[in-house]
């Protein structure tokens, strides 16, 4: 608000610099994650820092993009997350690509935030796209990499609270309700306010069975028993029972493969409306209180870019990671081994022998011999 | 570990303190000055009112107690399982009675407030142009002197606006006691945070006689 020019040594808002351990830590986590990644098979893609600003239009991202006139004129953007960079890739230069795709990432993305908690404009994230294949196996598999990632870290209690955007969808199809009434119950299912829903809901045309339904949607949150509560609620309705349906078999293929413990379910998580179309995820831990990270499953963006093809992915924040990690206790980085001091009268004589330790594998200091 | 509540010190304490006891919940005794208190497996936070949400949101607090006015204003991303059926009042446009003035027809309306989100917010989805004074307080004055041609504040009674020679003109919101939950706490620490949420449900006398329009439905038992 403050209209006083910043001083030289200001660091502007939304930006940090990291030093020593704290950046160490970051490295350690990144390279923990990265290898998880490579593990299961997936592609390292380092898509470009700016790209066309309409790459990135289809989503309330737009908003918070920093955007900019390129010399040529055209508009660019800063990327604000690499999911829409790698749609955009999978689909023009993979596109003799055999799907599925498997593909991950791990950079800096730059959004427009108001400081508030937990939120910078710069921000590292970690994530993976599984392109073009089968639903219940690729949405199963993205989460058990979630959880193997937070497991190879060290992470403690965290849980995966997962959703279905098919479940809210499905109940207000052909309610009638216009798109900022959606949007206004949506915001208040998503608070799990009942109250909220019911001041949305009073006075429209949306039928008592459904108000109802989407009332419960603030209370279906708890462990797998929740999915047979809402197979019961909601067999009224044919879309919601098929999204219920997919996300339960996705959440018994995690409970076989011994990750049921981990699962929370939630199925009145509903962001991101304009952009996910089935499964929805975050990740929470005790320790930090918002999300670690999350995903889910979004089968319209690939038919932007002219390849359409079902997709599910999720990204982790490097920068909430290491806060949690560090209050957790978790993942402790090991100091740097000692230095050496290397120096000597004759200073090439010096450098020489600082050289050949550093090939026998020893950290050196070299030539510690004053200076300003 | 122990669940941390955030509460408010100021007008929604009695209330507070009354459903804690009625539920058969601990609650700090007396008026000391502590503002972390722990007992009986509950830690309690006691801050200023428009902090609640910001303490819950950062997950310092599980959970917390806050005006609906509150967390309009701060737009926190937190979770509002419970309205708690105390604390009632409404948010309201309140201007100088018989003033005649009409904030359709001004280029841009001028309004004093506490609630500058919840304010312009009103304004703006109207269509008209609108100029916010922060106040902290004693935001009825401000139109009798001349610095908003209205307000926008809570009101509980009326009896402070009719003193300051004002009259509410239009409703902005209604608001009430909130129970407001972290969304990692209510995820990770799902039990605690359950059994907290049903108990304060358990203490809401008001619930059946202030919703009729959308009955929630029964819970299936088992």
């Amino acid at each position: 608000m403050s209209n006083t020019p910043p001083r030289l040594s200001h660091v502007p808002p939304g930006v940090q610099c990291f030093v020593g351990d704290e950046a160490r830590r970051r490295r350690l986590i990144e390279e923990r994650v990265v290898a998880v990644f490579e593990g299961w098979d997936y592609e390292e893609i380092i898509p470009p820092l700016y790209d066309y600003a309409e790459v990135f239009a289809g989503k309330a991202l737009s908003l918070k993009t920093y955007s900019f006139v390129g010399r040529d004129g055209s508009v660019l953007a800063l990327r604000p997350d690499f999911t829409s960079l790698l749609a955009k890739i999978a689909a023009g230069r993979l596109r003799d690509r055999p799907a599925p795709i498997r593909l991950y990432y791990s950079g800096e993305v730059l959004r427009y935030e108001p400081p508030k908690a937990g939120r910078q404009s710069e921000l590292h994230q970690m994530g993976l796209e599984h392109l073009g294949g089968d639903a219940t196996a690729a949405d199963a598999e993205v989460l058990a990499i979630a959880a193997e990632c937070l497991d190879r870290l060290g992470a403690q209690s965290w849980v995966l609270a997962v959703g279905h955007v098919g479940v809210f969808t499905g109940l207000l199809a052909g309610s009638g309700l216009d798109p900022d009434a959606i949007e206004r119950l949506r915001e208040r299912v998503e608070g799990k306010d009942a109250g909220g829903v019911r001041e949305v809901l009073e006075g429209s045309r949306v039928g008592p069975e459904a108000a109802r339904a989407v009332l419960r949607l603030t209370e279906l949150a708890g462990d797998a028993s929740v999915l047979g509560e809402a197979a019961r609620a909601f067999e009224f309705s044919p879309a919601t029972s098929a999204a219920v349906a997919e996300l339960t078999r996705v959440v018994e293929t995690l409970q076989a493969a011994g990750l049921g413990e981990r699962l929370a379910i939630d199925l009145g998580e509903v962001r991101g409306l304009d952009y996910y179309t089935g499964l929805v995820f975050r990740a929470y831990a005790p320790g930090l209180g918002f999300e670690i990270g999350g995903g889910g499953r979004y089968d319209g963006l690939l038919e932007r870019f002219g390849r359409p093809m079902p997709a599910v992915g999720f990204m982790l924040g490097l920068d909430r990671l290491a806060l949690l990690l560090e209050r957790q206790g978790a993942l402790p980085v090991a100091a740097a081994a000692a230095a050496e001091n290397v120096s000597g009268p004759v200073l090439g004589e010096a450098l020489k022998n600082a050289r050949a330790l550093r090939t026998a594998g020893v950290r050196v200091r070299f030539g510690n011999g004053g200076g300003r | 570990m122990s669940l941390t509540v955030a509460l408010s010190k100021g007008k929604l304490l009695a209330g507070t303190e009354a459903l804690f006891r009625r539920v058969g919940l601990p609650f700090p005794e007396g008026e000391g000055r502590r503002l972390v208190v722990s007992m009986d497996g509950l830690r309690f936070l006691f801050v200023k009112g428009m902090d609640v949400p910001t303490y819950v949101e950062y997950g310092v607090a599980d959970c917390g107690i806050a005006g609906r006015d509150v967390l309009l204003e701060a737009g926190s991303d937190v979770y509002e399982p419970l309205d708690l059926g105390f604390g009632h009042c409404r948010l309201v446009v309140a201007q100088l009675r018989g003033s005649g003035f009409a904030y359709r027809r001004a280029s841009t309306v001028r309004v004093a407030t506490k609630y500058p989100r919840v304010a312009s917010g009103h304004f703006l989805d109207r269509g008209v142009s609108v100029e916010v004074v922060k106040l902290e307080g004693s935001v009825e004055i401000a139109p009798g002197l001349g610095l908003a041609d209205c307000i926008v504040d809570v009101v509980e009674t009326g009896r402070t606006l009719e003193e300051n020679g004002l009259e509410p003109v239009e409703d902005v919101a209604v608001s009430s006691a909130r129970l407001i939950v972290n969304r990692a706490s209510f995820h990770a620490r799902r039990d605690d945070v359950g059994r907290l949420v049903e108990t304060l449900r358990g203490g809401d006398e008001a619930r059946s006689q202030t919703r009729t329009s959308v009955p929630l439905p029964q819970r299936g038992e088992g």
